[in-house]
């Protein structure tokens, strides 16, 4: 899953980054609103901000945000935990809001259910025939044959499962599966997808050629 | 409940109202009555004296009419029915001889010598005089002072029955009155109650009285200085929690990380550490919550051993005894312990123990600990300043919050002198907590 993590406490945001990379995640992390406008393009499965910045309010960033139709699912992390400031943060169109201290496992929960519920699933098991998707455990099991996948195939068939359907760019699925890692081998994209499909099956991705890659309903 | 009782032993104004409209109405009842009742006795006394007149000048002219047949001689009374006779008259000759009289008119002349017209017979009778030519002598005509005074009182009893009603009924008016007039009082009070003067869109309605409209304006002005103070409150309140809760989170995340990371032996102790943040944490929560206005205490059944051992305590000995279940607000709870075990530390102590005593009153945490103590001198003055909640002079940090967290549990914090084996015991008070 690839997460803009807007938040500009070091220990905190350092934190942060960390833990969820070593769930899996591809995490950028920026200290301030100005930096994200480098990222404006990037293929977010879920944006982390926080409220009060250096530089402005992260809560009027969502707001312009969303003017511009962007649907990418927003959790705001932030200290100010009273009613009113809960409403008006999940008002301006936030998917929903967690106050500081957390747990970074809650945060991680918060993370998988705002993009189930984005990507329409209600519950945490996702299924497409004989192959069963795990979100919280990251498992996948074939005819409940348990199918052992690394981190990054892992990444790859989340971020297509949870858009099941839909055409997935190679430069978004990469954009997503690895950041903004400066080397990646042009074929690496293909070599997992093919590793994925050796251990899930050869249909469950489909490739639309010059287009991307499609999760088979 | 001390709060009602007070208020219901406040006197009222409508009843003290009430109370005086009835007196002064007695009070002017009873006066009115003795100033009809003189009147009316004048005018009674009038009327009587009228009436004895006319009786004895229509008697003369029926006696005068046929005087000569009348039967003088034997001094006797006239025949007549048998009645209950108010007004009695005699025919007094010459020589004070009694020569006709009625029927219950006594045999001796009414007066000692003839005199025409009005006087008194001694206390008995009332007597009018007329000359009664025919015989040369005087026609008496006389009612009894008794039944005089029998219409007297009556007049005077209606009078006086009559002036006490009204009265009443006055009293009663007014009573009415009273309370229509204090009603737009009641309903003021009743809009103050609704009147939330933090949210922009509740107003005090106006008064509908010239009198409230000083209070109207006293309590609008009182509202007015609650919002901002509160709103500059919460301003604090929400930078004080970003500088809490932010380091905070960040210590958490980074307890996390290295949770995934460190190799098993070191995994207790990070685990005891993230179980210390996680209390902190909820501690932060707690006192953020408890220095904002309006708080509301979360009761569970605590255990305070339970409690104290995921609380960040090093370099000190705490202990239990016996059974420490209560009710209280758990994090509050946890504050308040923290700092009392802290402050024992930094007054030298390697020892605290902890016990709770629970009856009827409540729960008493009682924290004994074996420190430098304090002082008879020490302990007056810091007992006091807790009683007054005088927290910015002798107090340090620990105490205050401790009688904080006591009061926001409707108990106190209080300071007991030592006692063997151990140097300063603190009880932390909690009414509703047994």
């Amino acid at each position: 899953m690839r997460v803009l993590l807007i938040e500009d406490d070091t220990i905190l945001g350092q934190g942060l980054r960390d833990y969820l990379q070593t769930d899996g995640h591809v995490v950028d992390w920026c200290q301030r609103l100005s930096a994200t406008d480098a990222l404006r393009d990037q293929p977010y499965d879920v944006l982390l901000v926080d409220w009060q910045l250096p530089d402005g309010s992260g809560l009027d960033w969502v707001r312009s945000l969303r003017r511009r139709n962007v649907a990418t699912p927003v959790l705001v992390i932030t200290a100010r935990d009273l009613l009113d400031d809960r409403i008006k943060g999940l008002d301006t169109g936030a998917d929903d809001y967690l106050v500081k201290p957390f747990d970074p496992e809650e945060l991680s929960a918060r993370m998988r259910a705002v993009l189930r519920r984005a990507s329409g699933q209600a519950g945490p098991l996702l299924r497409f025939g004989d192959v069963e998707l795990d979100l919280a455990a990251k498992d996948a099991t074939v005819a409940g044959v348990r199918a052992e996948l690394t981190a990054r195939e892992w990444a790859i068939v989340a971020a297509l499962a949870l858009r099941a359907g839909r055409l997935v760019s190679k430069s978004d699925l990469e954009g997503i599966v690895f950041g903004l890692e400066g080397e990646v081998a042009s074929n690496s994209l293909e070599v997992h997808v093919s590793s994925i499909r050796r251990k899930l099956g050869r249909g469950v991705i489909e490739t639309v050629r010059g287009l991307g890659y499609r999760f088979t309903t | 409940m001390t709060q009602v009782t007070a208020v219901m032993s406040l006197p009222s104004m409508r009843h003290r109202l009430a109370r005086l409209l009835l007196m002064t109405s007695v009070v002017w009842g009873l006066a009115v009555s003795a100033a009809l009742g003189l009147a009316i006795h004048h005018e009674v006394e009038e009327l009587l004296d009228t009436t004895l007149q006319e009786s004895a000048e229509i008697l003369f002219g029926l006696l005068s009419y046929n005087a000569e047949r009348l039967p003088l001689q034997g001094g006797g009374a006239m025949a007549a029915p048998v009645h209950d006779e108010k007004t009695v008259w005699q025919i007094v000759g010459p020589g004070q001889r009694v020569l006709l009289r009625s029927h219950r008119a006594p045999d001796e002349p009414l007066l000692p010598r003839p005199t025409p017209g009005l006087s008194q017979a001694g206390n008995e009778w009332r007597v009018y005089g007329i000359p009664f030519e025919h015989y040369g002598g005087v026609l008496y005509v006389a009612q009894r002072a008794g039944e005089r005074l029998d219409a007297h009182v009556s007049a005077l009893l209606l009078t006086a029955g009559a002036a006490l009603a009204v009265g009443v009924l006055c009293a009663l008016w007014l009573r009415r009155q009273v309370r229509k007039e204090l009603e737009p009082v009641f309903t003021m009070s009743s809009a103050v109650q609704g009147f939330d003067p933090l949210h922009a869109d509740t107003t005090l309605a106006q008064p509908t009285r010239q009198e409230l409209v000083p209070v109207y304006e006293a309590i609008r002005h009182l509202g007015h200085r609650l919002s901002a103070r509160v709103a500059s409150e919460r301003a604090f309140s929400a930078h004080a929690a970003h500088a809490l809760r932010t380091p905070l989170a960040g210590m958490v995340a980074q307890l996390a990380v290295a949770q995934r990371k460190a190799p098993a032996e070191m995994q207790v102790y990070l685990q005891r550490s993230r179980e210390a943040a996680d209390r902190l944490q909820r501690v932060v929560s707690a006192l953020l919550a408890l220095f904002r206005t309006g708080v509301e205490l979360n009761w569970q059944r605590v255990r305070v051993d339970e409690l104290i051992r995921y609380l960040p305590l090093v370099e000190l000995d705490v202990g239990t005894e016996g059974d420490t279940t209560l009710m209280a607000d758990p994090d509050l709870l946890a504050a308040a312990l923290m700092n009392l075990v802290d402050n024992s530390l930094r007054h030298g102590a390697t020892r605290v123990t902890l016990s709770v005593q629970s009856d009827s009153d409540g729960a008493r945490i009682v924290v004994r600990d074996n420190g430098s103590g304090l002082t008879p001198q020490q302990l007056q003055a810091l007992s006091g300043a807790l009683q007054a909640q005088s927290y910015e002079e002798r107090m340090g940090l620990g105490l205050m919050l401790a009688d904080m967290v006591a009061r926001a549990h409707h108990g106190r914090l209080a300071l007991l002198p030592a006692e063997a084996g151990c140097a300063v015991r603190i009880v932390l008070g909690l009414p509703q907590a047994g």
